[in-house]
């Protein structure tokens, strides 16, 4: 039995089986399940689940760099996952969510664009990874990177021959070449509560933890990349002290690591 | 002390010049320029708001952020976010439960550091507003130049050539981090030791805030 | 198409890469030739009449912790994920609904299918869809229990290899019987593609489509249809393509058996479903004893401390 709540509350209860603060939940990894997709993968962190599946597609590079390929990420929060989200167009908190994995990715370089390019100023692959929450527990953003990684690391490029005379494109899925990623930039989530003078710092936090916390969303994520840090969001929640920042940022260096031997252990498994 | 004097005395931000009350309509509004980059708040509230996003605990904040554009964007609901929560902390809600506090910002000119300019025009527009706040909020940008410096509030060419920026806010009581985020990657220790610089350099934030207050308390 | 301010867009003339692979441009012989083998058989092995329920039918509920009940069912690869909500009062209505309403929202997966990437604004095949399962679900609901109120019913299609519709109103089904919401009868649905004289039972994608794209011979088409299988009635058919009575006849009674074969799978995961819970309440309530044990044994301890002092 897993009730994973670490009890965010000022009283003293009953601790039960719930986590430490800075325990985070088990992470379940399953890469290339969806056939559909060019490459594909579903996380399980705790309750949280997350799909992602990448789908390539051809295009003319951008005039002004004709060298660069395209690389789309999406995150959908859909009405499925929580009561919260409603249908229709994404609402803020998605977009904020799209924009902070998205950031992540561009910030930490770990796919180089140009690698993207086939043919410059004519042909470029895009890849279009859309994410989609099918359980929304918190700490999404973990997930969403976790499973995005995982996918971009499994994916196969078909070869394409580009003939410059004709402009035609011809496709061969028999030769496949892996996309080269370079780094796996991992994030942790935390939630920062006021407790009086001093603030309780709850990592990996769930749905319920990150509202009592301050509204949608964690108050701070962390991300580190080959030993740097790529991405620090604070927002909202208890204000942080030096000390705190420290302790969490080493609590995400240590997680980093972790996450990291579960995806490369699974895709070896895989392939 | 001595020490952390010398420290002030290198911190140099891009001039920074406001005028309060800039709109006649709103409840409370400001023109911030830092160096070359402008923008415009005003705050309304708090006023009524349609049931459904009243909190019975405390004021319900609307940000709308429009880029010079004019064109909405994911990064401009990321900007609207990151106001949101940081005013948020800052605005005493419980004062005000039931309400709704608008606050629309225009952006004018984007010279580097355009949200750290927002996040400190907001201030100046909330203290002119009149609404109760726990604390003031201080935001500084600062970027990592090729040679692994740390230059606090950039100008347009250091920021359109720097590897990593780095943006943070502080409260004024205890000078804690607020906000934060950061765009490229940045190894641990130049972090902290960024974080701290602007920690150090905010005050100079507060004291513009002070000067601007002082000037205009005379003529309100 | 106007561009889409609350996402990441790519470029505008982007295509797929599989437009420019061989198998692209294919005609109907070959397809049909690829798809049933020398010996009558599917391709994947399976027989004509053989629906993917029996090779592998994997259901379970309770996977999406938000909802109030939820289900994932996987056909193969077809696969279906749906959650429903607690009932809740219909916003912006001014009359008084002696029924409640059902809203049906069916998604797919941008990645969901094989050609194009879907694209993120619903498109006319998904309401198409969300029209059809609320018709199917509507008959199968106690919905005079609730007047007023509208219960929310999200399906997520991650993989679409044909037959999603049926699998959509099982996934229903299951899901609405796991939010214990009031139903007359377990809703099971199954579909046929019909070309020429052959019959696919419970057909895949490729099977669908070379269904509708036959148009040589009299009878082509897919059809499905649901029932409540206990109360012998039909909640909904639906038929694309034409094809003659005889033809409908028969696919009806194949249609009809198919759907019973599925109550066996329905009922074993709910009656898993509910020992689950009872040995969890079970558990519960052995903790919540043991907690008042030592609450109990501790309000001694300070009884005693109380009365030395």
């Amino acid at each position: 039995m897993t009730s994973n709540t670490h009890t965010g509350t000022t009283v003293t209860i009953f601790f039960e089986d719930g986590r430490k603060f800075n325990d985070q939940r088990d992470i379940k990894l399953n890469v290339n399940a969806i056939k559909t997709a060019d490459a594909s993968a579903v996380v399980k962190c705790g309750n949280t689940t997350v799909v992602c599946g990448i789908k390539l597609e051809l295009a003319k590079p951008k005039a002004e760099e004709p060298d660069v390929g395209f690389l789309v990420t999406n995150v959908e929060l859909l009405p499925l996952c929580s009561s919260k989200f409603r249908p229709g167009p994404p609402s803020d908190h998605a977009q904020v969510i799209s924009n902070i994995v998205s950031d992540i990715v561009t910030n930490s370089k770990c796919i180089n664009l140009k690698d993207l390019c086939i043919v410059p100023d004519k042909l470029s692959w895009v890849l279009y990874c859309d994410m989609v929450c099918m359980d929304y527990d918190g700490s999404v953003v973990d997930a969403c990177l976790i499973t995005l990684m995982s996918s971009l690391k499994t994916l196969l490029l078909p070869s394409v021959s580009f003939d410059v005379e004709t402009e035609e494109i011809k496709v061969d899925t028999t030769i496949k070449t892996p996309l080269p990623v370079n780094g796996l930039p991992i994030a942790t989530s935390f939630a920062v509560y006021q407790q009086l003078s001093r603030s309780v710092i709850l990592t990996d936090p769930t749905a319920y933890e990150e509202e009592m916390c301050g509204g949608l969303g964690a108050n701070l994520i962390a991300c580190w990349n080959k030993g740097q840090l790529c991405g620090v969001f604070k927002f909202g929640g208890s204000n942080l002290s030096t000390e705190n920042e420290k302790e969490t940022l080493a609590l995400a260096k240590q997680k980093s690591k972790l996450v990291e031997k579960v995806i490369n252990i699974c895709i070896e498994n895989k392939s | 002390m001595g020490q952390k004097d010398d420290i002030y005395q290198n911190f140099q931000l891009r001039p920074m010049k406001c005028e309060l009350n800039f709109l006649s309509r709103s409840d409370g509004s400001a023109i911030l320029s830092q160096g070359e980059t402008v923008v415009t708040v005003s705050v309304n509230g708090p006023l009524d708001i349609k049931t459904t996003s009243q909190s019975i605990e405390k004021a319900t904040l609307e940000i709308l952020f429009s880029s010079k554009g004019g064109k909405p964007s994911v990064a401009d609901r990321f900007k609207e976010n990151v106001i949101r929560q940081t005013c948020e902390t800052a605005i005493l809600g419980c004062l005000y439960p039931r309400t709704g506090i608008t606050i629309t910002i225009q952006e004018l000119e984007d010279y580097g550091g355009l949200l750290s300019c927002a996040i400190n025009c907001a201030c100046l527009a909330l203290l002119n507003s009149g609404i109760s706040l726990h604390h003031v909020v201080a935001a500084v940008s600062c970027i990592v130049d090729e040679t692994g410096n740390i230059v606090l509030e950039p100008e347009y060419q250091q920021v359109q050539s720097a590897a990593t920026k780095l943006y943070f806010v502080f409260d004024s009581r205890d000078k804690n981090l607020v906000t934060g985020f950061t765009e490229g990657a940045v190894g641990e220790d130049m972090y902290l030791e960024a974080l701290e610089k602007c920690r150090a350099a905010s005050d100079l934030v507060f004291n513009f805030y002070r000067d601007v207050v002082t000037k205009y308390s005379n003529v309100i | 198409m106007p561009l889409d301010y609350r996402r990441f867009n790519g470029p505008e003339d982007s295509v797929s890469y599989r437009r420019f692979t061989e198998d692209y441009t294919k005609d109907y012989k070959q397809f049909l030739d690829e798809l049933i083998d020398e010996n009558g058989r599917r391709k994947g092995g399976r027989e004509m009449d053989e629906a993917r329920t029996l090779c592998m039918f994997f259901a379970r509920t309770g996977m999406i912790s938000q909802a109030k009940g939820s289900s994932y069912i996987e056909l193969k690869r077809t696969k279906v994920a749906c959650s429903v909500f607690d009932p809740r009062e219909i916003v912006h209505q001014n009359e008084y609904s002696t029924l409640g309403q059902l809203y049906c929202e069916v998604k797919f997966a941008p990645f969901s299918c094989r050609g194009e990437r879907k694209a993120l604004v619903p498109d006319s095949d998904e309401r198409a869809l969300s029209v059809a399962l609320k018709k199917a679900l509507e008959p199968a609901v106690c919905r005079h229990l609730f007047p007023n109120y509208q219960i929310d019913i999200f399906i997520y299609i991650l993989e679409n290899d044909g037959a999603c519709l049926p699998a959509a109103i099982n996934a229903a089904g299951l899901a609405l019987s796991d939010a214990a919401v009031p139903m007359y009868d377990i809703i099971t649905a199954s579909s046929v593609a019909i070309s020429g004289d052959k019959i696919f039972v419970d057909p895949t994608d490729d099977e669908e489509q070379l269904a509708i794209r036959n148009h040589d011979g009299v009878n082509h088409g897919v059809i499905t249809m649901s029932m409540l299988p206990e109360l012998q009635q039909v909640s909904d058919y639906r038929q694309i393509g034409s094809m003659d009575a005889d033809c409908v006849l028969n696919a009806l009674s194949i249609l009809e058996k198919e759907c019973k074969k599925i109550v066996p799978y329905v009922q074993r995961v709910l009656v898993q479903n509910a020992i689950n819970s009872f040995e969890q309440q079970k558990k519960l309530e052995e903790e919540a004893k043991e907690r008042e044990e030592a609450l109990n044994a501790k309000m001694e301890v300070w009884k005693s401390i109380l009365n030395v002092g």
